[in-house]
C-alpha cells in the first residue's frame, strides 16, 4: 500500500510538464478567447464573453474556410491511404530489387515542408508536364484546380509516412496464416480482405487519425502555395487564424484555435472509439 | 631621460585616443552600445548588411540585425513591440506606423537636428502620424510605369500618360503567341493585387476611406476597378499566382512590354547579369484619370519607446536616412531590391542619375505621391481589401458585389 502510494510520486514529472505546455497555455488561450484584446489598442481590453465564438457563426468566409480545410483534409488523408497502403502491398511482396530503393520513396519526409512547398511552386510538376506535351497547367491560380495542387503536394510530402507505418503493420503479420489460406485454396484477394485488411485495421484507424489531424491543421504548405487563395479557394482555418494572429486580435485569433481544437478532438474521439472498438465487434 | 618620458607620455596619449577614435562619431551615451534592428529579410537586407561594418567602425555601436520577410515583419514587430519585446530601431512599412504609434519613440525634438530640407516633404511625412514624428523616412518607395523602350519604338507607340492609353498600347503589344504580354501585375490574393486595384480607383477619383467610412463603393470606384479588370486580359497567363517578384521576373526575362511596379523592383531589371532587358526600360509615372496618384510607400526607421538605448538607435537612424549610406546604397548592386534615398541632394547627383535610370521618374512621382489613410485600423483595412481583390480576381465576386463588400468590411473595422 505504502509502495503503491509512492508510485503516485513517479507520476509528479510527467503531471507538471502536462499542467506546464500543455493545460495551462491551454487554459490561457480558452480564456484569452472571451476578451476583445487588439494589441494595437493594449489600454482597451474587454471581456466579451462568447462574442468572439458568436462571431464564427455569422461569418460566411468563416463556413467556408471549415468547408475547404474539411476538404483539403477528406481529400488529403484519402489519398495518401490509399497509396500508402497500395505502396506497402507492393512493398511487402518479395521482389527483390524493390526493397534497396524504400529509402527512396522516404525522401520527401526528410524535405521541410516549406522547402518543399516552394519547389513545387516554382513549377517542378508543369516542367515534366511540358515534357511531355501536356503543361503548362495553371495548377495554382486556377480556382478549380489550386485545392487539388495543395492535396497532391501534401500527399506528396506525407504518403511516405503512410506507406512507412502501413509497410512495418504488414512485415509483422503472421506469415502462417497466409500460408493456411493459400493452403485451402483462397486466392490473393480473399486474403486481402480477410486477413490483411482485418489484422492491419488498428494500424490503418491509427495512421487515419495522426494524418486526419495533422491535415486538419496544415498551414505551411498552404500558406506558400497558395497564401488561401486564389479568391478564398483554398482559404482554410488556419489561415485565418494566422491573419487573425498578424493583425494582433488575440481574442479571436484565440476563439479560432479553440474551435479548430474541439474539432480535432471530436474527429479524434471518434477515430480512437473505432480503433479501441473489440476487435469482434469491429469484423 | 625627460625627452624619452614626454615621448612617451604622448606615445600613450595618442595610443587612447587612437582607441576611441572610431567611436567618436557617436555622442557619449551611444558608444558600445548593442542595438537590435528589426529588419526587412531579403528585400533591401543585403545593401543594409553590406554598409553596416562602416556604420558600426565609425561609431562603435554594434547593430543586430533581425530580419523577417515581408509579409511576417509587420506581425513580428507589433507582437513584440506591444509585448516589451527586445527591438530598439525597427524599419517600417509606412502604413504601419499608425498603429505601431503607440509604442514608438516621438522624434519631433530630435528631428530638428536633421537637415530636414533636403528631404523631399512627403517621405518626412510619411514617418508622422496625428502630428507627431515616429519614423525618419530612408527608402522612398513608390509605384512607377515601367516600358519597353524598344517595343514601343517598334510599333510607334508613346509611353502611356493615362488608363486608356495604357490599356490600348497593352493591348497593341500583347502577343500571347510569341510569349510577349501586354502588361505584368498581379491579380492573386496578393497584397499587391489590391494596390494595383486601388492605384486605379484612386486615379477616377476614388477613395477606400473618407469622412470616417468605406468610400470606394462609387461611380469612380467602378470605373477604376472596370479597367483594371479590363487590364487583366492583356497579362500574363499565371498573373493569378503572381506576386511583388514575379512581376520583376516577367519584366526581367521579357515577357511583359509594360509593368507597375514599386520602384523598390527597378534596381534589378537594370542588371544586366539578371535582367534580359537591361537598358531597354523606361520609367515615367503611373498613368492618370482624373488625377495622378501613385501610391506612396516610404520605409521609415522608428525607435521603440522601452528602448534602453535611444541615443545609439537615433544615431543609427540618422546614418541611415544620411546622405552617406543613401550615396552608397543607390549604386549597391543589389540582387533582389534597392533601398534608394529620401534626399533631394542624392537623387539629383548625377552619379544616382547614372546609375539609377529610373532616378528623374521616381523624384517627379515622389513630389505628388498619395498616401494610404493614416489610419491605427489600416493594417485591418487592407487586409479586408485583399481579401475582397482577391475573390473578385478569383470570380468570386462581380465587381459591383466586391465594391459593396470592401465598404461594410472597412465600416465594419472603423466600427461605423
Amino acid at each position: 500500500m505504502a509502495a503503491g502510494r509512492a508510485g503516485r510520486w513517479f507520476l509528479l514529472p510527467g503531471l507538471v510538464f502536462l499542467f506546464a505546455i500543455d493545460l495551462i497555455p491551454l487554459a490561457y488561450s480558452g480564456w484569452v478567447s472571451f476578451y476583445n484584446w487588439w494589441l494595437v489598442r493594449p489600454r482597451d481590453v474587454r471581456f466579451v464573453g462568447l462574442a468572439n465564438y458568436a462571431r464564427f457563426a455569422d461569418d460566411p468566409e468563416f463556413t467556408r474556410a471549415v468547408v475547404v480545410t474539411t476538404l483539403f483534409t477528406v481529400g488529403a488523408v484519402l489519398v495518401e491511404f490509399l497509396a500508402g497502403l497500395g505502396l506497402a502491398l507492393l512493398f511487402a511482396q518479395p521482389i527483390k530489387f524493390l526493397r534497396p530503393i524504400r529509402v527512396l520513396l522516404l525522401l520527401p519526409l526528410f524535405v521541410v515542408p516549406v522547402v518543399g512547398a516552394t519547389m513545387w511552386r516554382v513549377g517542378v510538376l508543369n516542367y515534366y508536364l511540358g515534357a511531355v506535351g501536356l503543361g503548362p497547367l495553371p495548377w495554382l491560380s486556377d480556382p478549380r484546380l489550386a485545392l487539388v495542387s495543395i492535396t497532391l503536394v501534401d500527399a506528396w510530402r506525407t504518403i511516405p509516412f503512410m506507406f512507412l507505418v502501413m509497410y512495418a503493420g504488414l512485415e509483422v503479420l503472421p506469415a502462417e496464416l497466409f500460408e493456411a489460406a493459400a493452403v485451402d485454396g483462397a486466392s490473393r484477394w480473399q486474403s486481402f480482405r480477410h486477413i490483411t485488411v482485418p489484422l492491419l485495421t488498428y494500424i490503418m484507424l491509427l495512421a487515419i487519425l495522426i494524418r486526419g489531424m495533422d491535415a486538419f491543421r496544415e498551414f505551411d504548405i498552404i500558406f506558400v502555395l497558395t497564401g488561401g487563395g486564389p479568391g478564398t479557394a483554398t482559404q482554410t482555418i488556419q489561415i485565418l487564424n494566422y491573419r487573425a494572429f498578424g493583425l494582433g486580435h488575440m481574442g479571436e485569433a484565440n476563439a479560432i484555435g479553440i474551435v479548430t481544437l474541439i474539432i480535432v478532438a471530436v474527429m479524434c474521439f471518434v477515430l480512437m472509439r473505432a480503433i479501441l472498438r473489440p476487435q469482434g465487434a469491429r469484423s | 631621460m625627460r625627452i624619452s618620458r614626454s615621448f612617451a607620455g604622448v606615445a600613450a596619449a595618442l595610443l587612447v585616443v587612437l582607441a576611441i577614435a572610431p567611436a567618436a562619431d557617436a555622442p557619449a551615451s551611444a558608444q558600445g552600445k548593442t542595438i537590435t534592428l528589426s529588419m526587412l529579410a531579403g528585400y533591401k537586407e543585403d545593401v543594409l548588411r553590406a554598409n553596416l561594418p562602416e556604420f558600426e567602425k565609425k561609431t562603435g555601436i554594434k547593430i543586430v540585425v533581425d530580419a523577417a520577410p515581408f509579409g511576417d515583419l509587420y506581425k513580428k514587430q507589433l507582437l513584440s513591440l506591444s509585448t516589451g519585446g527586445r527591438y530598439d530601431v525597427l524599419f517600417m512599412d509606412e502604413p504601419w506606423i499608425p498603429p505601431l504609434s503607440e509604442f514608438l519613440l516621438p522624434l519631433n525634438e530630435r528631428m530638428k537636428t536633421l537637415d530636414t530640407a533636403d528631404f523631399i516633404p512627403t517621405t518626412v511625412a510619411s514617418g508622422a502620424f496625428q502630428g507627431t514624428q515616429y519614423a525618419v523616412p530612408v527608402d522612398p518607395n513608390v509605384q512607377l510605369l515601367v516600358y519597353r523602350k524598344d517595343l514601343f519604338e517598334q510599333k510607334g507607340l508613346k509611353p502611356p500618360a493615362t488608363w486608356d492609353e495604357l490599356l490600348a498600347d497593352a493591348r497593341a503589344l500583347h502577343d500571347p503567341a510569341k510569349q510577349q504580354y501586354g502588361i505584368a501585375v498581379t491579380a492573386s490574393s496578393d497584397i499587391q493585387t489590391a494596390l494595383y486595384m486601388l492605384l486605379a480607383m484612386w486615379s477616377y477619383g476614388a477613395e477606400l476611406v473618407d469622412g470616417g467610412k468605406g468610400s470606394l463603393n462609387s461611380a469612380a470606384g467602378k470605373k477604376g476597378g472596370e479597367v483594371f479588370l479590363e487590364l487583366l486580359k492583356y497579362t500574363p497567363p499565371n498573373v493569378k499566382s503572381y506576386n511583388f517578384a514575379d512581376v520583376n521576373k516577367a519584366v526581367q526575362l521579357g515577357q511583359a512590354a509594360i509593368a507597375i511596379q514599386w520602384a523598390s523592383g527597378a534596381k534589378p531589371m537594370e542588371d544586366k547579369t539578371r535582367s534580359s532587358v537591361a537598358g531597354k526600360l523606361g520609367y515615367t509615372q503611373v498613368p492618370k484619370a482624373v488625377r495622378q496618384t501613385p501610391m506612396r510607400g516610404v520605409w521609415t526607421v522608428g525607435i521603440a519607446k522601452n528602448s534602453a538605448n535611444q541615443d545609439a538607435a537615433w544615431q543609427f537612424a540618422t546614418w541611415l536616412s544620411g546622405r552617406e549610406f543613401g550615396q552608397a546604397a543607390v549604386t549597391f548592386p543589389s540582387a533582389t531590391s534597392a533601398i534608394h534615398s529620401p534626399r533631394f541632394s542624392v537623387l539629383k547627383d548625377p552619379v544616382t542619375k547614372a546609375a539609377l535610370p529610373y532616378a528623374d521618374a521616381l523624384l517627379a512621382s515622389l513630389q505628388i505621391t498619395k498616401e494610404r489613410p493614416r489610419l491605427r485600423e489600416y493594417a485591418d483595412i487592407q487586409e479586408n481589401l485583399r481579401v475582397t481583390a482577391g475573390k473578385l480576381t478569383a470570380g468570386e465576386l462581380t465587381l459591383e458585389a466586391a465594391l459593396k463588400e470592401i465598404d461594410a468590411g472597412t465600416n465594419r473595422i472603423l466600427g461605423k
